[in-house]
């Protein structure tokens, strides 16, 4: 295929599902190559140029505040490891998506559960971090924050197998539950006397800080997370189980029948996703963070459901989407710092890059005609 | 003033700008699409508002622009979803990181501006009774229009034909389109209005209760519209009581601090959505799901 990795990993919804709508399936795919990558290529151009009206507006130049952002992210080792260090929680997260979505659930729940896996890691943290040795430190705030952020997804998961209640909604509600849970900690019981007064824990003691690799400003986490998402996308090509959870998402009458364990599978699906998010969330707080916050995890866990979702649930490129991501939010810095412009400017083009494959998927997939 | 009369107050006036959403939020899923998006519609409609009344001097002009800016966030949400047959709790998280990129970059300017706020009316009479006039009959506009918008909703979702319209697309569109109907229109049109209210919520909140303008403003009231939804089982009456619930909770905390009660605000705070997580559980166990049934087909839809 002519088109570049990268552009078809951006490219969610153009083939669509072939059962949804085989018609536009035919369509994209029996388009010359040649077409295929100007449309690619074309739709992005848009993206930009939208973008580029934006930026004209607030009275910058477009072409400079772009070369600021690609200089702050590709072309400088320290922003492509601030890329990496904010991909690792969003792509865990992404992925905490991903496994349910298999089994054809919602969860938009990967906020909640890289809270209270940074909640969970900051518990154990501060209870043995001072005095056990760091790789035993780092392997209970682990257990302690896949734990964490699977007790919270398997909670949405039972209530849906066993009561049938909608797993997009309870997951959705149980975000601001954790987000509350974290508030009160940090506000109260947890709060820093040494502080400068702000809401937040007491600093992780550095024995327990993940390791750095090599000098550099990557740790360990990153590791650990490159193995974890290499080993989801194993487990759901190679396993039994990821085979299992293909069948429920396509069919769960037919899975039913052929004697599959639906429900377990269900809720071991959320269960799986939510120990990852809440990997995620340790990972971030252990590595990067090492004090819990409140803006802790600022929307990761939704960018990570939009990645999810631009990656088309193929968790290598749900995790390309992550970095891609990641790699936006780290250059809105460099873009307030140079241009005086909110940070947050750079959501418009991030937003803008989901819209574009939704706005290309034209009426072959149309409502009710 | 006591402490209860000035929770009740501030849980009606911060309850509105909930109610508001949550109604257009009600009337959308009930033709069936969720609008996650309704966070973006309010976050676009307090600046919207905000820079009309800034721009014109007018609060009262103020309000069309949040209602038109809160439009086109809805408008984008249902041509995605209606139109691209996007998934719809990504395409309205879409909306909402597009509305909260825009209205930071464009509302940094108005931080420092100052609005006249929405002025209080007091209703005649009734406004002068103890206790009740000061919470009920003492507020600014939108908080009335509110209360109105409950029984106007209701009326038109169960008794006119434009309700059965639009309910019959929230449950089986494909009957509505094979009897003459259109359910795209319905449904385009539903989650416009229902997120032009999301916007004029979203004022209440920047020239009405807050009386200023800051980035992220919303902060999750939009997303607490959606539970309210949720918890008053898509009944408008109900959504009227979670709204008031959620308000109530949000403005207790201060107030109980301000008397000297050490309360955590943050419990506080999470026990509307443990209400609602528990609704939705008793909800579902009565095996009675009310939930429009094209609507549990989208959130069931993966892609």
């Amino acid at each position: 295929m002519a088109m570049a990795p990268v552009s078809e990993a951006l490219l969610p919804e153009l083939s669509g599902d072939p059962a949804d709508d085989p018609g536009g399936r035919r369509q994209w795919w029996s388009l010359p190559d040649y077409r295929r990558v100007g449309i690619v290529v074309g739709t992005y151009a848009a993206v930009l140029a939208a973008f580029g009206v934006v930026l004209l507006l607030k009275g910058t130049n477009p072409i400079s505040v772009l070369d600021t952002m690609l200089h702050s992210t590709l072309l400088n080792w320290g922003a492509v490891q601030q890329t990496i260090l904010r991909a690792v929680p969003v792509a865990l997260a992404a992925l905490a998506v991903t496994i349910p979505a298999r089994a054809g659930m919602v969860n938009v729940g990967g906020e909640g559960q890289l809270i209270m896996g940074a909640v969970a890691a900051t518990g154990m943290g501060l209870l043995v971090g001072a005095t056990w040795p760091g790789p035993l430190s780092w392997l209970a705030m682990a257990l302690a924050g896949m734990a964490a952020g699977g007790i919270w997804a398997g909670i949405a998961g039972l209530l849906r197998t066993a009561l049938d209640a909608n797993e997009a909604v309870t997951t959705l509600l149980m975000n601001f539950i954790a987000n509350d849970v974290m508030l009160y900690l940090i506000y109260q019981p947890w709060k820093y006397k040494g502080g400068s007064g702000q809401p937040e824990s007491a600093p992780l003691p550095a024995v327990a800080h993940l390791p750095r690799l090599l000098g550099s400003q990557l740790n360990l986490g990153v590791i650990v997370a490159a193995a974890a998402a290499l080993g989801v996308w194993l487990l759901l090509r190679r396993s039994g189980w990821g085979f299992g959870l293909r069948i429920v998402g396509g069919n769960r009458e037919a899975a039913r029948r052929a004697g599959l364990p639906v429900k377990q599978l269900m809720v071991s699906a959320m269960v799986a996703g939510g120990m990852l998010a809440g990997l995620g969330g340790m990972l971030n707080f252990a590595g990067l963070e090492l004090q819990l916050r409140p803006d802790i995890t600022a929307t990761f866990g939704y960018v990570a459901f939009l990645a999810s979702f631009l990656g088309r649930n193929n968790p290598p490129k749900v995790v390309g989407a992550a970095v891609l991501f990641s790699a936006i939010a780290v250059s809105g810095n460099a873009v307030q710092l140079t241009y005086g412009l909110d940070g947050a400017i750079v959501d418009v083009l991030l937003a803008l890059i989901v819209v574009a494959p939704l706005a290309l998927t034209r009426s072959a997939r149309s409502a009710w005609r | 003033m006591n402490g209860i009369e000035q929770t009740l107050i501030g849980g009606v006036e911060g309850g509105a700008a909930i109610l508001i959403p949550a109604l257009g939020e009600l009337v959308g899923q009930r033709a069936g699409v969720v609008n996650l998006g309704v966070e973006g519609s309010m976050l676009a409609g307090a600046l919207g508002a905000y820079a009309m009344a800034v721009a014109t001097g007018n609060t009262w002009v103020g309000l069309i622009g949040g209602l038109a800016a809160g439009a086109v966030c809805g408008l984008l949400h249902s041509w995605l979803v209606v139109r691209q047959r996007a998934d719809q709790l990504a395409s309205g998280l879409v909306v909402w990181f597009l509305a909260l990129g825009v209205t930071s970059v464009f509302g940094t300017g108005y931080v420092n501006d100052t609005v006249t706020p929405l002025p209080t009316l007091s209703i005649p009479l009734l406004g002068r009774m103890p206790f009740l006039g000061p919470v009920l009959f003492q507020h600014d506009i939108l908080v009335y229009a509110g209360f109105v918008l409950v029984p106007a909703i209701w009326f038109v979702l169960h008794r006119t034909r434009l309700g059965l319209a639009l309910r019959a697309t929230g449950e089986r569109p494909e009957v509505v389109a094979a009897t003459g109907g259109h359910p795209a229109l319905v449904q385009v049109v539903a989650v416009t209005f229902g997120a032009a209210l999301g916007g004029l919520g979203g004022a209440q909140l920047s020239v009405g209760y807050v009386g200023n303008w800051f980035n992220d403003m919303t902060s999750g009231y939009g997303f607490v519209a959606v539970a309210v939804v949720l918890f008053a089982a898509w009944r408008p009456f109900r959504v009227l009581a979670g709204a008031l619930l959620f308000g109530v909770a949000l403005a207790a905390a201060s107030v109980l601090q301000a008397h000297g009660v050490a309360v955590n605000q943050y419990l506080l705070d999470a026990m509307p959505y443990l209400i609602t997580l528990l609704a939705l559980i008793t909800l579902a166990r009565k095996g009675s799901s009310e939930a429009p049934e094209g609507l549990r087909r989208a959130l069931a839809d993966t892609g």
